[in-house]
């Protein structure tokens, strides 16, 4: 049988929603599903090389910043790359960077970014891929 | 699926213990594990999220493995597999 799709455009860059999207990704992994992940414009910032310290911020409530992480910690939840990295080891995961989007925080070619990065795309393929997912989320 | 005794009875090829990881720790510990033993052997995953009591048995009927039944214990509880 045919390994399902998953597709995500993964626009943001906050670590809240990179911890949700590597919790899905966990679970499509499990799923042994094969994931193309689209990152957009917000979300390449966090794949930029030497940004892992800088990716602290909250999208949704903001406010409650210590909480959350207070709770990742006690629930010895994965950082968002360990996630990431995690799926990839589990199954076919392959992470494209909308070329827009990586000049915005000033990666323009494949060294620029981090190892989880597999190659910088245009949008076309982006639509491509979602067209041909069984699953496709927009994170 | 099997009744508690037959299960207290069991003696797994593999035990997973996954109690100190939250959802998705125990299924990703799990799917690991499943490719570590043989066809026709016994794994037994300890978890203490509640979500993986469901998510376990699902996932094992849907990838060919057998879900033999569960087993609470004290604030966790145990996931029977046999191994497709």
């Amino acid at each position: 049988m045919e390994n399902k799709k998953m597709t995500m455009a993964l626009f943001s860059g906050s670590i809240d929603k990179l911890t949700g999207a590597g919790v899905v990704l966990s679970g499509a992994a499990a799923d042994d599903m094969d994931v193309d992940i689209y990152v957009l414009l917000m979300g390449a910032r966090a794949f930029v090389k030497d940004n892992e310290d800088k990716i602290d911020g909250l999208s949704e409530y903001p406010h409650l910043k210590d909480e959350f992480f207070k709770s990742l910690e006690t629930l010895k939840v994965p950082t968002w790359i360990e996630f990431f990295e995690m799926a990839k080891d589990l199954t076919n995961v392959k992470i494209h960077i909308c070329s827009l989007a990586g000049k915005m925080w000033g990666g323009e070619k494949m060294e620029d970014f981090i190892d989880l990065a597999d190659d910088i795309c245009g949008i076309g393929e982006y639509i491509e891929s979602a067209q041909e997912a069984d699953v496709h989320l927009f994170i | 699926m099997m009744s508690t005794d037959e299960l207290i009875a069991l003696v797994a090829d593999k035990v997973v213990d996954a109690r100190g990881t939250a959802c998705p720790g125990p299924l990703l510990e799990a799917k690991k594990a499943i490719g570590t033993i043989a066809s026709g052997e016994i794994m037994e995953v300890l978890s203490a999220d509640e979500g993986t009591k469901k998510d376990i048995p699902k996932w094992a009927n849907k990838k060919g493995h057998e879900y033999l039944g569960t087993i609470e214990e004290s604030g966790y509880f145990k996931i029977y597999l046999k191994k497709g």
